[in-house]
This record gives C-alpha cells, sequence and structure tokens, in this order.
C-alpha cells in the first residue's frame, strides 16, 4: 500500500456497517493495491461493554492464550534435570522442527544425577516449537515441546 | 560466608530460611510441588526450581530432584528446616558426596542420633542422666523383662527409630509385656521400616524441657536456657515457652551443662536441640534433634540470636559469636502453634482457602507464617499454618500478650487451633506454671458462647 495515500477510513466504516447488518462473518474487498478485511466477532467472544452510569457489571479478564488452546500438546519434563537434544555432544538432534513424530519416540534426555531420562512423544505429530535451550536447566513439568497431534 | 543456599523445605520455615539469607546478603533458592506453585517461598526467594508433584515423596522428599535442582542452581548449601529431609543421614551423606554443604552435623552424628537407644549411650557415656531402662535395643520380650525387674513397673516401650509416639507402648506389669513388645516392634517396623525397640521407666507426670545448642568448627559450644514443650496433644507439640516457670536455678544450670557435656562429646556443629524429661526434681536425656525445631523462635526471642543466621555462618566455617548477656533469659516468651485443625471436632485437618488473614501486631508479637488471604492450603503437607511468638518482660505480661495477640489473630476460611490457644491461657493450673504433658489429657474441651473452655476431669 502506498505509505503517501490516506487511509480509506470512510470506506472501512461503510463495510463495518455492512457486516453488521448482513450478519455476514466477513468482508474483503481489494482494489489495486489496497486490501481491506472486516471481520465480526464469533459470537460469545465480545468483550463485555460496561455502560457508563451502571454498578457492579464485572470485568471480565481475558484468558491468556495459551498454545494448548490452539490444539497444540505440551511434552512436559517429568524430572528436574538438564535438558539435551541430541544422544551426545557432536551428535545429530534427536528431532528437528517440523520433524513428524510418533508416540514413543524420543525426543530429548532430561540428565538428572547422571542418570540419563529419555523423554519421548506422547501423541504422534509434528514437532512445532522446541521450548528449551540445548544443555540448560529444566524443572519439573516444564513444557520442552509443542507437537501438533495428528488427525485421529 | 557461602554464596547461596537451597532451601529444601516448604511453608514457614522455608520463608524463615530465606529472610535469613536475605539478611546475610547469601542468595536463596527455592524449590516447590506442583500444589505449591502459589506459596509464597517460591515467590520470595530469589530462584525457584519445580521439583515434582504434590506428594511429598515425589517432591519435598525426592532426593534426586532436590540435588538436581542445586547443581542447576550453581547452590553451595542445603538448608533442610525440620521435617521432611532434615533428620535424613542418607541425604545428608549424599550432599557431602557431591560436594553440597548440608546446614547440620555430619550424616554420621544424625545416623547416630537418629537412633534413640543408641543416643541414649551417647548420652550416658557422656554423664548425661538417662532415663533408668534398657542399655541399648531390646531384642526380646525376656530382656524387657529383665530390664523390669530391675527397674520396677511401669515401663514404655519405645521404637528405636520412632518419635510421634508411634511404636510406643505403656506396659504396667511384666503379663503385659510380651503383647507390648510385639505390638509396639509391629508398629515401629510398619512406620519406620525398623522394628528395634528399647526400654525405659515410664514417668507419668512429667513436663518437656529442652535445650537449644550451637556449635561451630573451631569448638565453641553455646548452649541456652532451655524451653519448656509441656502443652502437647498425642506427643505433639503446641505451646512452648522459654524459660521453664518455676524451674530452679541449678536444675537449669544442670540442663545446661549436660547439654554442653552431650553435643561436645559427639563433636557435633551447627544447631541441635536436646531434650529432657523432667520429674521431681530431676531430669532426664530422652533423646537429642539434630536439625533447627519448630519453636527456636521462642529461644531468639529471649536471647536476641538470630539461630538460623548462626546455622549459616557455622556451615560457613565461621565462629559463632554469642555475647555472654543472650545466654540469660531476657524475659519470657511463648509460642502458639496456628495449625489447621479443627479443635470442636478432633482436631479433623483442615484445608480450602483462607478468606481473611489478619495477623496480629504490636509490642513483643512475632509471626512466622506463609498465608496471605486467598492463599488455598493444600491438603498434602502438615497442618502448621502459623507460629505466634510473644515476648514481654516476665510470664505473666507475656500471657497477657498472648491473650490480646491471639484474640487479635483472625484466619477465616477454615478451623484452626486458635480458640484452643486461648483456652490454655485462661486455665488457672496453667496460668499458675509446671504442667505436666497429661495437660491436656486431663481436660475437656467444652464450648461456652461460641468460645473454647477446657475442664478439667476429675477420676
Amino acid at each position: 500500500m502506498d505509505e503517501n495515500r490516506p487511509l480509506p477510513l470512510r470506506e472501512v466504516e461503510l463495510l463495518v456497517e455492512l457486516v453488521r447488518e448482513s450478519g455476514m462473518g466477513e468482508i474483503r474487498v481489494r482494489q489495486g493495491e489496497t486490501e481491506i478485511s472486516v471481520r465480526a466477532r464469533p459470537e460469545g467472544s465480545d468483550t463485555p461493554r460496561v455502560a457508563s452510569g451502571t454498578q457492579g457489571v464485572p470485568e471480565l479478564v481475558e484468558p491468556e492464550r495459551s498454545p494448548e488452546m490452539d490444539g497444540l500438546h505440551a511434552v512436559r519434563s517429568p524430572v528436574v534435570g538438564t535438558f539435551y537434544r541430541a544422544p551426545a555432544p557432536g551428535e545429530d538432534a534427536y528431532v528437528e522442527i517440523g520433524d513428524t513424530v510418533s508416540a514413543g519416540q524420543i525426543l530429548c534426555v532430561v540428565e538428572a544425577m547422571k542418570l540419563m531420562n529419555e523423554i519421548v512423544a506422547d501423541v504422534s505429530g509434528e514437532v512445532v516449537e522446541i521450548l528449551a535451550e540445548n544443555a540448560a536447566g529444566v524443572e519439573y513439568d516444564q513444557p520442552l515441546f509443542y507437537l501438533r497431534p495428528d488427525e485421529q | 560466608m557461602i554464596g547461596k543456599v537451597l532451601v529444601a523445605n516448604r511453608g514457614e520455615i522455608a520463608l524463615r530460611i530465606i529472610r535469613a539469607c536475605r539478611e546475610l546478603g547469601v542468595r536463596s533458592v527455592a524449590v516447590y510441588s506442583t500444589a505449591d506453585r502459589d506459596s509464597l517461598h517460591h515467590e520470595l526467594a530469589d530462584e525457584s526450581v519445580c521439583i515434582g508433584p504434590p506428594p511429598a515423596l515425589s517432591s519435598y522428599l525426592n532426593v534426586p530432584a532436590i540435588i538436581s535442582a542445586a547443581e542447576l542452581t550453581g547452590a553451595d548449601a542445603v538448608h533442610p528446616g525440620y521435617g521432611f529431609l532434615a533428620e535424613n543421614a542418607r541425604f545428608a551423606e549424599i550432599c557431602e558426596r557431591v560436594g553440597l554443604k548440608f546446614v547440620g552435623p555430619d550424616s554420621s552424628t544424625i545416623a547416630r542420633m537418629g537412633d534413640k537407644a543408641e543416643a541414649r549411650e551417647a548420652a550416658a557415656e557422656a554423664g548425661v542422666p538417662v532415663t533408668p531402662g534398657s542399655r541399648g535395643h531390646c531384642e526380646s520380650a525376656e530382656k524387657v523383662k529383665r530390664v523390669g525387674a530391675e527397674v520396677g513397673y511401669p515401663l514404655v516401650i519405645k521404637a528405636s527409630a520412632g518419635g510421634g509416639g508411634k511404636g510406643m507402648r505403656v506396659v504396667e506389669a511384666e503379663t503385659e509385656v510380651e503383647a507390648a513388645y510385639l505390638s509396639a516392634s509391629r508398629e515401629a517396623r510398619a512406620n519406620f521400616g525398623d522394628g528395634s525397640v528399647y526400654v525405659e521407666k515410664y514417668l507419668e507426670r512429667l513436663r518437656h524441657v529442652e535445650v537449644q545448642v550451637l556449635a561451630d568448627s573451631h569448638g565453641e559450644t553455646v548452649t541456652f536456657p532451655e524451653r519448656d514443650c509441656s502443652i502437647q496433644r498425642r506427643y505433639q507439640k503446641l505451646i512452648e515457652e522459654s524459660p521453664a516457670p518455676g524451674l530452679p536455678g541449678d536444675v537449669r544450670e544442670g540442663l545446661m551443662a549436660a547439654s554442653a557435656d552431650l553435643i561436645g562429646s559427639l563433636g557435633y556443629e551447627g544447631a541441635g536441640t536436646v531434650e529432657f524429661v523432667y520429674a521431681d526434681g530431676e531430669f532426664y536425656f530422652i533423646e537429642m534433634n539434630t536439625r533447627l525445631q519448630v519453636e527456636h523462635p521462642v529461644t531468639e526471642m529471649i536471647s536476641g540470636v538470630d539461630i538460623v543466621a548462626e546455622q549459616l555462618k557455622v556451615v560457613s566455617g565461621e565462629r559463632l559469636e554469642i555475647p555472654e548477656d543472650a545466654l540469660c533469659a531476657d524475659g519470657h516468651a511463648i509460642e502458639f502453634r496456628i495449625n489447621a485443625e479443627d479443635p470442636g471436632r478432633n482436631f479433623l485437618p483442615q484445608a480450602g482457602l483462607v478468606e481473611v488473614y489478619n495477623p496480629p501486631g504490636g509490642p513483643g508479637v512475632r509471626v512466622d507464617s506463609h498465608l496471605y488471604a486467598g492463599y488455598m492450603v493444600p491438603p498434602h503437607y502438615d497442618s502448621l499454618l502459623a507460629k505466634l511468638i510473644v515476648h514481654a518482660r516476665d510470664r505473666e505480661a507475656s500471657i497477657r500478650r498472648g491473650l490480646r495477640a491471639l484474640d487479635e489473630f483472625a484466619v477465616s476460611g477454615m478451623e484452626t487451633t486458635l480458640p484452643l490457644h486461648l483456652a490454655v491461657l485462661e486455665d488457672e493450673e496453667f496460668r499458675r506454671g509446671g504442667v505436666t504433658t497429661q495437660f491436656l489429657a486431663d481436660r475437656e474441651l467444652e464450648s461456652e458462647g461460641g468460645l473454647l473452655r477446657l475442664v478439667q476431669h476429675f477420676s
């Protein structure tokens, strides 16, 4: 979009009206390089509006978004220890982001008191995030990986 | 001074240790279970590590997790507090092996004094009076009978690895020995994994008195004036005070000297408590606790010494520096244990949300507690919510201060032992001082206009 051109606020306003009246979920228009998309809020997720002058309407705190809410599965550390991504220094990591793993497959080791605890995937799916640094300390219950579980 | 201490405990005692660390400029590491995510010790420490799920066996007693947490955070020392791993010789030994300083005596001293029969032997060897009874363990009912013939009945059979009244049986006559021996031994094995027992003369009307000790690695030993912990319920202390009311000066000196002899003979290092029974003007050694105790603040109030700070100095290899005048009681102090238990329903443990928390304040009042309004008391651990300690120029004034502070103390959301403490302070015999450990067993709790009252039963 050309930075020198003023924002088409009037058009946006009209589109908002249109979305509200039509009950449509989303309207997207494009003109040249400008694209405007107006999306209605899904039912029930409205932030409650506190009308002025009324009392006692508690303000709802929106829950923090966690990756679990987006259908991701966290693999957590079962012990306190040191997180290692590979079986030994210099070797390849057990998994990388984007890998597909099957339930039971080793994801990493957590070393505690010279004992190597192999941490396995408890679901099959894709590795979307690795949350701990190699050789860093991890605590009990700390999320180590996010997996996107396979569709059933 | 050591640089960083891992506090292997929870609740009020973890806070107590973190506070001492902060005043000394020592960094602190809290460990916590997933049930204690909202706990103050986790919030107030410089660093914290989650070590396991709620059950203590998987968290606060989980040695590999605690040692790993110490290694990950680079702690130099581990303070075990009381309970959990505080008197676990194996844990102390593991700390020694991995180069972590354990705040307490060495593992062999913990093991030696942890065996009650052996501790009696150590005391007897140091010339400390012990209750008449067996030397060492009793391996058979026959041996118990021989002791009975020698010192007379009633006797009490006790678990060597025990405490808290478990594995303990009173025997009135020789005919009862066989059955009592078997059940005590069985209970000891079930509770402590060790069925060995010993036997001593049963003293019915006695007071529980104990001496706080501190010793450094340079051979310096300090003993404080005694605490009286006779207000107990099923062998659990509820109220402790110092000095013991009405105790003759020569008995006090005897207790302090005997305690110094014992820890001198052990080559002891750190804080500890030598426990005695006192009856008919005589005192006898019963056991030694090789750790910080719940009631240590009573001694701190009358001596002005910070016992936890001294522990940290000792473990750093520094010398104790206790002024002479700290060893004479300055006034009188009483501690009340506020437990999450319902005195009206046979001390049923309570858990749940603390709705209101308003601790007392004002002169001579100290509260050691991990509570705050909105805190959830988890059901997994012991019931101690707070310790209220009052200090005043004499016993009479500290009782009045205690009544005032207990009355101010507001905790709602669960029943507590607060009303029981008020009832004890109203009791005439308690006010006179010098009651025995039978004090609560001799009385019924009655509810009167919403308040509790103790009524002595006459049999």
